[in-house]
């Protein structure tokens, strides 16, 4: 039983390690990347290929694992961002991106094509896997709180009027997806050396619609949000043993329902904080409004 | 084989054409990416074949109920998920979501409904193939040029000659204007989008017809958003043009290239025309709302 | 607070607009447009809907590229470039329709404003070092001596668009001068507002005018703002010239009364 909930809380990390990276990009720069799953595997293999074929630290290999998905992620952002590509033609040429990843992870010798990488280290444990969701945690959020995490917030506002207000509103999209790509190379090579086993078929879309919803669920513009929301998504159905299918469903149908009836999601443009928490227990404590 | 290459890229090019031109019409009013567009082609295919399976109709009559259903589920989708924030003046990366959320939510209740099995259209035409020139050419195939054809110039006929179709022009220009001039939008609003959906009908039993049918086909459409990039943004008759290119390029890089890149190819060609020619053809290049 | 503006002046006028021409397709949206805009005045530019003023506006800014012609900021030429850059350089604009960051705070509407000029590095953003700790303190204190210039001081922590139309104005005017510009463009900045709004506004435009001796130019229809701020006047119709002088200049010209203010304007004034 202890194993099984230490398997959820894993899951639930790693997903919020790539979940973060993308709420930076999402949530505060208001793009859409739905071929992020690319990122994932990319570090994913990445670290893989180097504990693997080369025996390389797995520390190291996990920095590079990160490295290389922002490495990629910038290379991609520069040209497509520089276009000044509308939102939509933005997300549709990710998805481009992550059409054209795959093809590459299945036919690059080194990769060994859709049979995958077997036999990986299994170096991933829990108490890394908490520091390195506490360390991406922290790093987004000082990042949000300082002038360039503004100047995405300001982007996502009103690019128009951010221009205005002297923000380079390229450098900023472009800093923001070399981030959110960065942890989703560290979230994939925590992946790999948890599972053990990576296979191109495993970084589907699926995953990138998954990131986004918990995004946009948790609340655009706030980084708890988006980590309560992917526990969520990743705890409940594991709790209520429900299939993979309809989870998909449930997420289509909350998107909707979210952008009609909550646009801001679960935390708004809010972090989960004591006073919040306070305001809770008061509210349920005394019945009413404090 | 250059002709039969030329063929059968006119073929799939047609098909192209028409998923443009449906989503080129709502693009034009609402300078929005109806992303829930390919799960409205995908239900129309779904119709069609159960409508001749399980209700044993013939090939007109299931395609005449796959345009009814498919723009009554058009016009649904725009109601339900888009009218709501168009009311609320929200930002294109709102209704961005929506789509999203109901293209995963459509294809996944299909799975979870129906089911994952592909579904094979019975076999309409008694002769298979034709000689053209020392090349063969599907019967379907060439039927489903000259239905295309048809249907394309019948609604070019609607746009240029009735008053809705006039009004539907003016709207694509500027749908501001319009109203103060006594149209009324929401209505022509529903109205595009079920025309649209009429044409997802008929694009979606001729994809099912020559592939196979299956949850996940209306990823299909973005092959549209890349022929109206080429066709150039905001234009229909950019879309057929689009459509067409786009369906006989693919087609001969497949043949001649390698079929495994064709959707890289046409992924590449769709960031390229955005990065140096973004009105495309004939286009206005439409700025995002901000 | 004032715009410092040592050494490096090459002339005495903050804007030089050479013979500016845009071009959209077939329509030219501004023709040969030239004046100069000299350090410490105000000027209005005006004309009916449609004659190319906000335009020009976006061409000074950098949001659209010439078509033909040259701008210059203090002597420095600043046609094509990016329009953040332009901001850098010491022009600030406010919009017609106002674009205030409507889900933030008043107050990090203006530190976004004061963020244009701070330096500190991307690394050191991401580790929070002491320094940056500092900076943030010390923006979010002058963001709120600019609220208190404007009077919005108490409304700091409301959301920029839970404000009355009236103080989300000011609110785009404090944002503006927190850009700590040489040059300010107003865009009609008195639009939708009633007669008594649009006096409490002039008055606040020339205060800000008095007190950081602010270059400025003004778009605006409501003509007794114009009338009592703006030093000179520059009149625009179909994308070009029609007129230039003081406000007794302009409303005496027949071209103007003709096209614009109409001939009962004249009449009126003298009530």
């Amino acid at each position: 039983m202890y194993q099984y909930i230490t398997g959820v809380i894993s899951l639930g990390l790693i997903y919020v390690i790539a979940t973060v990276g993308l709420s930076v990009f999402t949530g505060y720069t208001g793009l859409f990347s739905l071929g992020h799953a690319a990122f994932f595997a990319i570090g994913a293999y990445t670290a893989a290929i180097l504990t693997y074929f080369y025996g390389f630290n797995f520390y190291l290999a996990l920095a590079l694992g990160a490295a290389a998905g922002g490495l990629v992620g910038f290379l991609i952002g520069w040209p497509t961002l520089k276009a000044k590509l509308r939102t939509d033609y933005f997300a549709i040429a990710t998805l481009g991106f992550g059409e054209a990843i795959r093809v590459l992870l299945e036919n690059l010798p080194i990769t060994q094509g859709a049979r995958g990488l077997p036999g990986i280290r299994g170096e991933t444990t829990l108490p890394v896997l908490v520091v390195a969701a506490a360390l991406t945690i922290w790093l987004a959020w000082n990042l949000i709180h300082s002038r360039h995490g503004r100047a995405s917030i300001a982007i996502r506002e009103d690019f128009v009027a951010a221009e205005m207000m002297g923000v380079n509103v390229f450098m900023g999209r472009l800093r923001s997806l070399t981030f959110s790509a960065a942890s989703a190379g560290l979230a994939g090579g925590l992946f790999a050396h948890y599972f053990c086993f990576i296979q191109p078929s495993m970084f589907t879309s699926y995953m990138s619609t998954q990131m986004t919803a918990a995004v946009v669920a948790g609340g655009m513009g706030s980084i708890s949000g988006p980590v309560i929301a992917t526990l969520i998504f990743i705890g409940i159905p594991e709790a209520l043993r429900v299939a993979n299918i309809w989870r998909l469903v449930a997420y289509g149908l909350l998107l909707v329902l979210i952008m009609i009836y909550r646009p801001q999601g679960l935390m708004g443009y809010r972090e989960l904080s004591l006073d919040m928490i306070r305001g809770w227990y008061r509210r349920v404590l005394k019945g009413g409004k404090p | 084989m250059f002709v039969q290459t030329l063929l059968t890229g006119l073929a799939i090019g047609g098909i192209y054409a028409l998923m443009a031109v449906g989503y080129s019409l709502v693009f034009s009013i609402l300078n929005f990416s109806n992303f829930a567009y390919g799960s409205i082609i995908m239900l129309a295919a779904y119709i069609s074949y159960f409508a001749m399976t399980k209700l044993g109709a013939p090939i007109s009559l299931a395609v005449i109920l796959s345009i009814l259903g498919a723009a009554a589920l058009c016009f649904l989708n725009e109601r339900l998920a888009y009218s709501p924030l168009r009311k609320r003046r929200a930002s294109s990366l709102f209704f961005m979501i929506s789509a999203m959320g109901t293209a995963i939510f459509l294809e996944n209740l299909v799975y979870a409904v129906v089911g994952a099995h592909f579904y094979a259209f019975p076999a309409v035409f008694t002769r298979t193939n034709l000689s053209f020139f020392g090349a063969s050419i599907a019967v379907l195939d060439l039927f489903a040029i000259i239905f295309s054809a048809i249907t394309i110039f019948a609604l070019h006929m609607f746009l240029q000659k009735s008053r809705t179709g006039i009004a539907i022009r003016a709207a694509s220009y500027d749908i501001q204007v319009c109203s103060l001039n006594g149209v009324n939008n929401g209505a022509l609003i529903g109205l595009v989008f079920g025309l649209a959906g009429g044409l997802a009908g008929v694009s979606g039993t001729f994809l099912g017809m020559k592939y196979i049918v299956y949850p996940t086909m209306g990823w299909i459409t973005n092959k549209a958003y890349i022929a109206a990039v080429i066709g150039g943004l905001g234009s229909l008759p950019g879309a057929v043009v689009g459509g067409i290119l786009l369906g006989v390029l693919e087609t001969f890089v497949s043949a001649y290239v390698s079929s495994v890149i064709r959707d890289v190819f046409s992924f590449s060609l769709l960031v390229l025309l955005l990065m140096v020619m973004p009105t495309g053809l004939f286009g206005r290049f439409l700025e995002e709302k901000v | 607070m004032s715009p410092t503006m040592e050494g490096t002046l090459h002339s005495d006028h903050v804007l030089e607009l050479r013979r500016v021409t845009k071009r959209f397709g077939g329509i030219t949206a501004c023709k040969d447009i030239t004046f100069d805009l000299a350090k410490g005045r105000i000027m209005g530019l005006i004309g009916p809907n449609g004659a190319g003023k906000t335009t020009a506006f976006n061409l000074i800014t950098g949001v659209y590229g010439v078509t033909e012609g040259s701008i210059a900021l203090e002597g420095q030429a600043i046609t094509g470039q990016r329009p953040d850059r332009i901001v850098r350089k010491g022009v600030a604009r406010t919009f017609q329709n106002i674009r205030l960051f409507r889900n933030l705070s008043v107050l990090e509407n203006v530190v976004i404003a004061l963020d244009c000029h701070e330096t500190y590095l991307l690394p050191a953003s991401f580790l929070r070092l002491p320094s940056v700790r500092r900076r943030e303190k010390a923006l979010r204190e002058e963001a709120m001596r600019f609220l208190e210039a404007v009077g919005l001081e108490d409304k700091a922590a409301a959301r920029a668009d839970s404000m009355p139309y009236g103080l989300q104005r000011k609110l785009e005017i404090a944002r503006a001068l927190a850009l700590k510009p040489r040059l300010l463009l107003l865009d009609e900045p008195a639009a939708g507002m009633n007669p008594e709004e649009s006096l409490d506004l002039a008055r606040l435009v020339r205060k800000i005018h008095d007190d950081f001796k602010l270059t400025t130019l003004l778009i605006e229809h409501h003509m007794d703002v114009v009338m009592s701020l703006c030093e000179r006047i520059f009149v625009m119709n179909f994308g070009e010239k029609l007129a230039e002088g003081t406000p007794e200049q302009i409303q005496q010209d027949p071209d103007v009364l003709k096209a614009y203010l109409g001939e009962g304007f004249k009449r009126a004034q003298h009530i």
